[in-house]
């Protein structure tokens, strides 16, 4: 890996930016989505928490490829700044995916009777979420930077494997969950909300990411700092030989 | 004896519970990340200024 010079402190208005616009479309979709958008024709009312369940699952596997992209460049740039970048992008895909989680639950239950079963989507979704909270243990347990980097790098591309089975699942196993979404199997009053929200949530990932990258490049500059030289240290107190 | 319809009636609660998880976790990640970021700001900076000291 490079050493801490290569790693510039972090500036620039992207996550603000990028999360008040974010934030601003999500608001608005929601409206429309809410108050303005037709029932659905069998699911009624309930159909409208597609409106966030859908992107928050887009945006979660995007979060989890831009990590892959990102332990990829680690192997092979060994650049610190990819290293942050990864963590950030975990974090930001699980709690994507915990909220996707949450949100199926509570769509299930009035469709399907159920919060939950062990249907091929939702459970290689679980699968996908804990892998990634299993990287981000991983990292806490290791102090070596370097080596924390690089296994975690590794630990990606392994746990990515999941990613293209959850995508893929309601394809190719018989599954409770409904096929993806696109433009030919949604209605069209139901596209602006949707697209709306897509990009919302898609800002606020990016917002996330690039705040969450600051921390990570922020206490990773801390950890690479050399230790003051013996001359800085301040002076310790004569010991007073035991009065006790 | 009517045949179910099919047609999920209501459910207003369950789209409310949803909208409210998701406003809620992703404002409070925001938060979280605003908080950790300003912390990690400050302790660089005290780290910058103690440097600065030591070599003065």
């Amino acid at each position: 890996m490079t050493e801490s010079a290569a790693l510039p402190p972090p500036r620039g208005p992207l996550p603000w930016v990028a999360g008040g616009l974010g934030l601003a479309l999500l608001a608005a979709g929601s409206w429309i989505g809410l108050f303005e958008a037709p029932a659905e024709q069998h699911m009624g009312d309930v159909q409208r928490i597609m409106y966030v369940h859908v992107p928050t699952a887009w945006n979660a596997m995007l979060a989890f490829t831009f990590a892959f992209a990102c332990a990829l460049l680690v192997l092979w740039r060994g650049d610190w700044r990819w290293d942050c970048r990864l963590e950030a992008a975990i974090e930001v895909g699980v709690v994507l995916s915990a909220l996707l989680c949450i949100q199926g639950a509570i769509w299930a239950r009035p469709t399907w009777g159920v919060w939950w079963d062990w249907d091929p989507r939702l459970t290689t979704t679980a699968v996908m979420l804990f892998a990634f909270i299993g990287i981000l243990a991983l990292r806490r347990f290791v102090d070596d930077p370097s080596r924390r980097a690089a296994w975690s790098a590794v630990a990606t591309v392994i746990a990515y494997a999941d990613v293209p089975l959850v995508y893929f699942s309601v394809r190719w196993w018989n599954s409770l969950h409904q096929m993806q979404s696109t433009p030919e199997t949604v209605s069209s009053p139901f596209h602006l909300p949707l697209r709306m929200n897509a990009f919302g949530v898609l800002l606020l990932t990016c917002a996330f990411i690039s705040l969450r990258a600051r921390v990570a490049q922020l206490r990773l500059r801390e950890e690479l700092s050399p230790p003051p030289p013996a001359w800085a240290a301040p002076a310790r107190a004569p010991a007073t030989g035991g009065a006790r | 004896m009517n045949a179910p319809s099919g047609v999920i009636e209501g459910g207003w609660e369950y789209v409310w519970a949803a909208y409210a998880v998701t406003a809620v976790i992703l404002l409070g990640y925001a938060a979280s990340l605003i908080a950790r970021y300003s912390a990690e700001r400050r302790k660089a900076a005290r780290g910058e200024k103690g440097a600065i000291e030591v070599l003065s």
